[in-house]
């Protein structure tokens, strides 16, 4: 009925939401991001007491491509506030990176059930493609972009047997013993620099240097981490987008029937192999290049960025934000990543605070911090 | 893992006591650490997984690895300088016997002993008494189980204090083998140890010592057979446990289950 | 030959064993197109068995079924359902946590395109199709229950158990299977919905010319009024078969049910 202020009052949830990022990302003292998560935290108790964030999802659900639109913009101001600081933006972008990976794991455990242990070792292929193809051959970045996502998805491949022949725990303990199979192995690979780690060259476009500063005119000087950031933004946006499709499709129905009952999708002549196949090849395809990209940014990957409790970081973003859940995984992921980059109190304990953290959430909220609605096919259709 | 850190708290408690005899403060360290992890394990069960027995497995699963992660990262934060390797106390006679080139300790002997006997002792305790019979009650009906009189819920708890307090002394022989403790030594111990169960097959106490004899046997034959470097040993071994699950998807030993449709 | 095309079904020696369990005794069984053929006997006799190997979820342990002249003996639950078999099952399976068009569709799994480029990137195709199917699966529903029909949007948990019998029974229909099998479509619901659920299936009889039903009912009533033909199973095996009168008044089947000594 009143759909035109459902959705200011999303637009304006939007800007209020950049603002608190903004300052969240800028500002120095700890007491002060304490200050601020404690305002956020009244702040979303506070909407979805008097219904506000009922209104705010209306808003999104009825008029979606008008306030996606603007998030983007919203990402992009966010973006260009930073333009010179090298951290900020790092951050910025290593949150859309993990993103990317989490919207790929959520296609395999959120849809389709497949549980996936192994993460960061997908995310590790990926780093160690890009390494490997910038230092010995001179592809196009985008490329070894590419084969990063590429050989993620058919080392992953190795795992499809065994996967599709075990469930529950036992399908658990190959992707627990295929995570720790990764690691071990590089840490005593020499070739792949042991547990020393390796180098990455950064990346480089028709010459555009990724790796210096843009500099413009004599006045303006951009932080170079703006190429990667973007790059992630174009990365994090196309990812959003599949899953988004990929759910409001035949295919996510069969992926969710996969999950839900195998025994019925069987009888109904849905195939479990291929649909498992599926999701879990586009999920480590897309893990594998965020993996790739992470690498050529920081420019050092070593065995340790892959060990088995990154992986359980991942799926606690995946499930801190929810299920099958793309908008909750964007919220996780940021919360994830930036908590415990701004309070340095907090970064010795992060590993023990995401652990109670997803203990809690799996004990009393189950569905996550943004729960999945059901499936819209069509934004706003409503049969 | 906890568990031999609170052996390692026992021992310097009973040494500042002032108890040096060595057998003495073994059987103090044992104690206290296997009851306490059993405890604790109790605990565990009474406020994390029954109330979640309805939650999907992997749930359940999750649960108990972001637990192992909050126990292990308490050890390494707040037991102090937990961070680093500890020596761990040498409580066994250090004698050793030669024979010919092939020398056998006699603390291996004791833990091999000592091993066995727990092995025994669950054995008989889960098929031979009438609270094992409850345990294996449980596991397969718990509605029935109820019906027939079974205290459901202390039954669960048992079984957590039982599996926590085995684990506890498991900890502490390692700790009492290789004298040295530290905070990661469970993440991998626990990730084999779920192996070895895994590869057996759950709900079975042979398959779990199969299983664990079976993946020692793949660490050995990887280190021995792998012409280039023997530090490979535990791809080999997982890359193994991946084989295994391919070949049999349920374990060697089959779980009993059926499904209902 | 068409002769041969009246007969949907036919059971050979069917036979199915679970260890020593002999739950399908060299069972033979036709059903004709258009009958509605009725299964019954006592708990465990292997109605749901049957249901079970035709359907491909047990492999059956000897005997053929032939489904419209094809021998589809173990085939896989995917190629029995593209044949044209489609079957509800005896505890509700729906996806409770899906709408109901998503459940009727997941039924209408085989007439769907499933390519990835057409899902992903053929947006406006994929938005024709699928109003297409919503009107079909609306008309389908609204047969059984026109309140539901203008429902289709809601999650399936938000209705009570006839609205979930009917929604099942839809999902199985709009494949257009030539075989319908239903799993104690009654089981759960009170003597009114009972009543309700007949009249559905005999509607369903009326407007779907052709269908062959087969159904497995403990409730006599149902029986009586809406088969054909009846089957009475015992321990696997059949031991009467014809119209539900001349079967009622066997004294084979009076034992099977009252037990004689």
């Amino acid at each position: 009925m009143d759909t035109s202020k459902d959705m200011l009052i999303g637009l304006v949830a939007i800007v209020l939401g950049s603002i608190f990022t903004i300052t969240f990302i800028a500002i120095e003292s700890e007491t002060g991001i304490i200050g601020l998560i404690a305002l956020s935290g009244a702040a979303v108790v506070l909407a979805s007491r008097t219904g506000i964030s009922e209104r705010i999802s209306n808003a999104f659900s009825s008029n979606e491509s008008m306030m996606n639109s603007a998030v983007l913009v919203a990402v992009l101001v966010i973006i260009f506030w930073f333009r010179e600081d090298h951290f900020s933006l790092l951050m910025i972008a290593t949150v859309m990176l993990y993103l990317t990976a989490c919207l790929g794991l959520n296609i395999q455990l959120g849809y389709t059930g497949v549980v996936n242990f192994s993460g960061a070792a997908f995310f590790g292929i990926g780093c160690y493609t890009a390494a490997v193809l910038n230092q010995n051959t001179g592809l196009s970045p985008l490329i070894v972009l590419v084969i990063g996502g590429i050989m993620a998805a058919l080392i992953g491949s190795i795992l499809i047997l065994p996967m599709l022949r075990t469930r529950g725990h036992y399908a658990a303990v190959v992707t627990i013993a295929f995570a720790i199979l990764f690691k071990t192995f590089l840490e005593v690979n020499d070739t792949l620099g042991g547990a020393q780690g390796l180098k990455v060259p950064g990346m480089e476009i028709l010459g555009w240097d990724f790796n210096s500063n843009i500099e413009i005119g004599d006045e303006i000087e951009l932080s170079f981490y703006l190429n990667y950031v973007a790059i992630a933004l174009v990365l994090s946006v196309l990812a959003f987008i599949l899953m988004r499709r990929v759910e409001r499709s035949w295919i996510g129905l069969n992926l969710d029937a996969v999950r839900l009952d195998e025994t019925v999708a069987a009888c109904f002549g849905i195939s479990i192999k291929r649909w498992k196949v599926t999701a879990f090849t586009m999920g480590n395809f897309l893990i594998g290049m965020s993996g790739a990209v992470f690498a050529m940014m920081l420019g050092f990957i070593a065995p340790s960025n892959f060990a088995f409790s990154d992986s359980l970081m991942l799926l606690s973003i995946v499930l801190l934000g929810g299920m099958g859940s793309p908008w909750g995984t964007v919220v996780a992921a940021g919360l994830v990543i930036l908590l415990p980059e701004k309070l340095q109190v907090i970064q010795e304990y992060r590993f023990l605070l995401f652990a109670v953290v997803v203990i809690l959430i799996l004990v009393f909220k189950p569905q996550g911090l943004l729960p999945r609605g059901l499936r819209a096919y069509i934004p706003g259709w409503r049969g | 893992m906890v568990g031999t850190f609170v052996g390692f708290t026992t021992y310097l408690g009973l040494s500042a006591v002032g108890i040096d005899n060595a057998f003495v403060q073994l059987v103090g360290v044992l104690v206290v650490a296997v009851g306490a992890m059993a405890l604790l394990g109790a605990v565990i069960a009474r406020y994390l997984v029954l109330p979640l027995k309805s939650a999907p497995p992997l749930n359940i699963l999750l649960i108990t690895l972001m637990l192992g992660t909050v126990l292990r990262e308490s050890v390494r934060l707040f037991y102090p300088d937990g961070s680093n390797p500890k020596p761990f106390p040498y409580l066994l006679p250090t004698d050793s016997w030669a024979f010919g080139s092939f020398t056998l300790r006699a603390d291996s002997i004791i833990l091999f002993i000592g091993g066995l006997l727990v092995i025994i002792g669950v054995n008989v305790l889960i098929n031979k008494t009438k609270m094992g019979l409850a345990i294996r009650a449980v596991a397969q009906d718990e509605e029935t189980a109820k019906c027939m009189g079974i205290n459901y819920t202390f039954t669960v708890l048992l079984t957590f204090a039982l599996g926590s307090g085995v684990a506890a002394f498991a900890g502490v022989m390692n700790g009492l083998y290789y004298n040295e403790i530290n905070f990661s030594m469970g993440l991998l111990l626990g990730v084999i140890g779920f192996s070895a169960a895994i590869i057996g097959g759950l709900g079975n106490i042979y398959g779990a010592i199969l299983g664990g004899f079976l993946f020692a046997a793949l660490q050995t034959v990887g280190a021995v057979a792998l012409p280039f470097s023997s530090a490979y040993k535990d791809v080999f071994a997982f890359g193994g446990v991946i084989a295994l699950m391919v070949w049999r998807p349920t374990g060697l030993i089959a779980e009993k289950s059926s499904e209902r449709v | 030959m068409t002769k041969g095309h009246d007969k949907v079904l036919a059971f050979r020696g069917l036979t199915k064993r679970f260890g020593g369990v002999v739950a399908l005794d060299h069972f033979d069984m036709e059903v004709d197109e258009g009958q509605i053929m009725g299964l019954i006997g006592p708990n465990g006799s292997g109605k749901t068995t049957s249901f079970n190997v035709l359907t491909g979820i047990y492999e059956a342990t000897g005997g053929t079924i032939e489904f419209l002249g094809q021998d589809i003996t173990n085939w896989t639950a995917q190629k029995v359902c593209e044949a044209g078999v489609a079957r509800t099952f005896q505890r509700s399976r729906l996806c409770v946590e899906l709408s109901i068009f998503d459940n009727i569709m997941i039924g209408n799994h085989q007439n769907l395109n499933h390519g990835l480029m057409y899902n992903i990137f053929q947006r406006k195709a994929l938005k024709r199709d699928l109003q297409e199917s919503f009107e079909q699966a609306k008309e389908l529903m609204a047969i059984f229950n026109p309140p539901l029909a203008g429902r289709m949007m809601e999650p399936v948990r938000n209705f009570g158990m006839i609205d979930r019998r009917r929604i099942e029974i839809c999902r199985a229909l709009i494949s257009h299977p030539r075989l319908l099998l239903l799993d104690e479509p009654s089981a759960g619901m009170t003597e009114d919905e009972t009543r309700q659920l007949m009249d559905d299936i005999l509607v369903v009889r009326d407007k779907i010319k052709g269908l062959s039903i087969i159904l497995v009912e403990h409730e006599m009533g149902m029986i009586e009024r809406v088969t054909d033909r009846c089957v009475v199973l015992n321990f696997g095996q059949k031991i009467c078969e014809g119209a539900y009168r001349e079967v009622a008044s066997d004294k084979l089947v009076q034992e099977a049910y009252l037990g004689v000594e």
